[in-house]
């Protein structure tokens, strides 16, 4: 359970590093002066978290993350009483303190999450902008600082994972890409500390990983998996070593394909 | 020979032949010096001839002499584990060929040695296949495929490489020519090797004898450079192989040199042409090991054929996103005089030439273009270093769908349905009207008659092993328990729900009884669909690889308890559509429907829309909280007279929204290579498989199952 009891300042104190692609900043910014929920869809490890960071330092709001997973049930959004010395005592779920302290609330990979969580975020997010609490007999009026933004990775194919009509149209949706070569390997340079070639190697290397997709690999290399690997270079680690390492087993446990990736990387380096 | 003779290796061997196998040294053209030969080998190499010749005697006197004859320089080239395997071979041979062939191997010990070092040393194609193909894959550029013949070439869609490598001293070195081959000829279609232009300049002024051969050599120095700047580890590796010896390195290195503007970063292929005259009559260095061959005249016959086919699929791609952009835009502005409307291709970084990045744009707009878009755009780059302006014209829509105008004879032409079947009409989309043809198709459903159950249990043996595979993941799926909360009765107290309770006590209100958590297997409420394609064109492999699919699937899917029918689906005109029942909702996996199974045969035509409808209506009157509709099809929908090209597809189309609407998850699972083209524009991105190969299908299809309902 997510307890919100003693919350340190959830302000983003500290610029994070963001390379925009596109006009993503300005339009979360305007759904966000709009109290629009948004929808941020995507492939994993493209910088849908990042973002999400760097629009709660923009915006200067706090930031409550929920990482959604099978067993969340609404009363986990939304709190529930505890005992505390015979008496009871109510807490607080992570979408009810966003809510009451004008936060932006995330909830990652929302598919993930229980069915009934629905529930509570359909009122959210159309214009009627309340948050129902029952167990208090509540209806908290939602504060205009408060937004919504969740996460969404279309690419998996079970139709069991799939979002809802009724819910995802109640979003601004923002579609992640993978980021242009250029932008990328700005991205490997200011967050591992490599030099311009070894980043240029390494985007290379996870362009030809992403031409596995498919073929083989259920992904391609992230942008995160290739930070990964050059934090590891940046620390003295062979590059081939570290794409093996960072890259290729997190990709696959098949022999031949790690073999492959294995080629790849040493063919780039 | 007693066992006595064999233990002792102090006594002269020689002697021991003398006295138990007279006979067989009568035979020997040089006995002396034989016996001499033997006496000087090592004892245990003695015991070694002792034992064979004993055993050869038995079977001729004759192959017993030579093999005295030819042991000792056996035993000179060969460890004993590799004479051994040369004696019996050669019995072998006896046994199958006779005594003749049998001396002859016995002659050739030269040759087996030879052969066995090359073997020992030596890499298969089978043994690098997987690996070269996920290679050649991820380096990009268009796909290649591998493909094993004597010759090492490409043709610009295949690698053809040797079915075995033995050039170099051990397994993994020659892995490694293995992997320059085809890493070098992926480089010739990746830098512009075989562009039309050049490719025609070439075959215009060179000549076979002389002047390709130079051409190779220019063109392998421009190849490495550009691998040396792009994938520098590799080109590393290749250059440790690259020549045969010392002579052939300084060959290069000279060449090299009176070439070198080749090596310069914007040199392409026509600068290797252009400087074939003057190279002419100079001395060429030898082939490089990984080099290959080439065979412009087969590249030539492939290239024009695929050209054809790319630019067709270009416009028509086009044609149908200028459509949508039009869509998009206000008419004053699409139609705008000023502003012609056309596409442009451009470089998306100009500054780094050979990048695989090209922006398509639209009245100077920069449009999304779709993965399928992108590498069609990316092949045809490869082949034409530029697009013409030709190209990028979307072209008239009735070019690209010839097929309509067969439409305008009109739907009454077509022939009647069988008399005496209960008949079902069906609406069907005409994209041109906008509007169904209302009871257009006339349905009939049929039982596909008993085939021969043997090859179920066939099926079951070839597959033994895959289906305890499938079985297990199967059964991990149904053994994920999950605990559920707040349940009346259950193995552990439920916390949470104990704390609620206890707050509502003291709250005065009433307390819940459901204070327990209990694990319980997942409830699954799962109804499928299997539609299958039982058109002419599955016939021979398809429809075994269709049927042997069904058989590993009905065991999977009826393991999971989810509910699951199967129905094929084929016909001839809207008069004519027909439903195969091969197994109905209520039946149980039996005998009965393993023998319809069997029995499932290619029938005429694919009218998809009308047989999506009916079993869409089907798969609505079942109870369950996931419906799947899943299709295995081997190609585009398509009918006899109207149904085809365009038409189809949008009928085909517009069925598959009804059912989505209605809550079913409709899911495709193809073979056919060209589906990228239409499966999206049908199913939408996400919601098919191809599987490249017929083979394939039935390991593919249960995987892909569970990935679906999990």
């Amino acid at each position: 359970m997510n307890t919100p009891g003693n919350m340190p300042d959830r302000l983003i104190a500290e610029e994070p590093y963001y390379e925009p692609s596109g006009a993503e900043i300005e339009i979360f910014a305007a759904a966000y002066g709009n109290q629009l929920p948004i929808l941020l869809k995507g492939p994993t490890g493209c910088g849908k978290t990042r973002f999400v960071h760097y629009m709660s330092w923009y915006l200067k709001r706090p930031l409550v993350t929920v990482a959604c997973h099978d067993d969340l049930t609404a009363a986990d959004l939304i709190g529930r009483y505890l005992v505390r010395g015979g008496e009871t005592e109510w807490l607080d779920g992570p979408l009810t303190y966003a809510v009451r302290h004008g936060a932006i609330c995330y909830l990652d990979e929302i598919v993930e999450a229980r069915k009934d969580t629905s529930v509570v975020i359909h009122p959210l997010c159309d214009d009627r902008r309340i948050l129902p609490v029952d167990k208090l007999g509540e209806l908290l009026q939602v504060p205009k600082e408060f937004s919504l933004v969740v996460s969404y990775n279309p690419g998996y194919q079970s139709v069991l994972k799939d979002l809802k009509q009724s819910t995802r149209q109640r979003f601004v949706a923002l579609e992640f890409a993978y980021p242009s070569a250029e932008m990328e390997q700005k991205i490997v340079v200011s967050e591992s500390g490599v030099d311009a070639d070894t980043a240029h190697k390494l985007i290379k290397f996870g362009g030809h990983t992403r031409n596995l997709k498919g073929s083989g690999l259920d992904e391609g290399a992230s942008t995160r998996l290739l930070v990964n690997a050059a934090k590891l270079i940046a620390s003295g680690i062979a590059p081939t070593l570290a794409c093996d390492t960072a890259v290729g087993h997190a990709l696959t446990d098949d022999a031949e394909l790690l073999q492959a990736v294995h080629e790849l990387a040493s063919a780039v380096f | 020979m007693s066992e006595g003779d064999r233990q002792d290796p102090a006594r002269r061997i020689s002697s021991v032949l003398e006295n138990s196998f007279a006979g067989t040294l009568a035979l020997l053209p040089r006995v002396a010096e034989v016996l001499v030969e033997l006496d000087a080998l090592e004892p245990a190499q003695q015991r070694f001839v002792l034992y064979w010749t004993d055993v050869m005697a038995a079977a001729g006197e004759e192959l017993a002499a030579q093999f005295l004859s030819h042991v000792p320089l056996a035993l000179r080239d060969l460890d004993e584990a590799a004479a051994e395997a040369w004696v019996v071979k050669a019995m072998d041979v006896f046994d199958r060929r006779g005594p003749g062939f049998a001396i002859e191997v016995l002659n050739t010990v030269q040759v087996f040695a030879t052969a066995r070092a090359a073997q020992q040393s030596g890499c298969d194609f089978d043994q690098v296949a997987g690996l070269l193909r996920y290679l050649v894959c991820g380096l990009g550029g268009r796909g290649l495929q591998i493909v094993s013949e004597a010759i090492a070439y490409t043709d610009t869609e295949k690698i053809f490489l040797p079915p075995s490598l033995g050039l170099l001293e051990g397994r993994a070195a020659n892995a490694s020519l293995y992997k320059c081959l085809a890493a070098f000829l992926w480089a010739q279609n990746r830098y512009g090797t075989w562009r039309y232009q050049v490719l025609e300049a070439a075959m215009r002024t060179l000549d076979e004898v002389e002047t390709w051969p130079i051409y190779q050599r220019l063109e392998s120095v421009r190849l490495r450079a550009c691998l040396a700047r792009d994938l520098p580890g590799l080109h590393r590796e290749m250059e440790a192989i690259a020549y045969g010896d010392e002579a052939a390195r300084l060959a290069w290195q000279a060449f090299v040199k009176r070439v070198a503007v080749l090596e310069a970063p914007h040199a392409t292929a026509l600068d290797s042409l252009a400087l074939v005259s003057s190279c002419r009559g100079q001395p060429l260095p030898p082939p490089l090991r990984f080099q290959g061959e080439m065979f412009p005249a087969k590249v030539r016959e492939i290239l024009s054929q695929r050209m054809s086919r790319e630019r067709a699929a270009l416009q028509k791609a086009l044609n149908s996103l200028q459509r949508d952009l039009e869509l998009q835009t206000p008419d004053d502005q699409a139609s705008g005089a000023e502003t012609p409307n056309r596409f442009t291709v451009g470089n998306a970084n100009d500054k780094t030439p050979n990048t695989e990045h090209y922006e398509l744009k639209y009245n100077d707009q920069q449009v999304p273009m779709g993965p399928e878009l992108e590498a069609l755009l990316n092949s045809i780059l490869q082949d034409l270093g530029d697009i013409d302006e030709d190209y990028l014209n979307p072209h008239p829509m009735r070019d690209i769908y010839p097929a309509e105008q067969e439409s305008k004879h009109g739907p009454g032409t077509e022939p009647e349905a069988l008399p005496g079947v209960r008949v079902e009409l069906y609406p069907e989309w005409d994209y041109t009207r906008q509007r169904f043809r209302e009871d257009f198709c006339a349905l009939t459903e049929q039982d596909v008659p008993f085939g021969n159950e043997d090859f179920v249990t066939r099926t079951r043996e070839k597959y033994h092993g895959l289906s305890k595979s499938i079985q297990r993941v199967f059964e991990a799926i149904l053994s994920e328990a999950q605990r559920q909360k707040k349940q009346p009765h259950g193995d552990e107290l439920d916390l949470d729900a104990l704390i609620e309770a206890h707050v509502d006590r003291l709250q005065g209100r009433e307390m819940s009884d459901r204070l327990y958590t209990h694990f319980r297997k997942v409830g699954r409420s799962v109804a499928v669909m299997f539609m299958v394609d039982m058109s002419g064109s599955t016939k021979g492999w398809v429809n075994d690889a269709e049927r042997e699919s069904l058989v590993l699937l009905c065991e999977a899917v009826a393991m999971l308890g989810d509910q699951y029918a199967i129905y094929g689906f084929s016909g001839r005109t809207n008069k004519r559509c027909e439903i195969y029942r091969i197994k109905t909702f209520r039946e149980p996996y039996d005998t009965e429907v393993k023998r319809r199974i069997s029995g499932m045969a290619p029938k005429a035509y694919t009218r998809m829309g009308v047989a999506i409808r009916h079993l869409s209506k089907m798969l609505n009157t079942v109870q369950a909280k996931t419906k799947l509709l899943i299709t295995l099809s081997d190609g585009k929908p398509e009918d006899y007279g109207s149904y085809r090209g365009r038409y189809g597809i949008e009928d085909t189309r517009h069925a598959l929204l009804e059912a989505r609407r209605s809550g079913i998850h409709p899911f495709c699972i193809t073979i056919d290579k060209e589906a990228q083209s239409y499966l999206p524009h049908m199913y939408g991105p996400s919601s098919f498989t191809v599987v490249d190969e017929v083979q394939k299908l039935p390991y593919k299809v249960a995987d892909i199952y569970r990935r679906l309902t999990t």
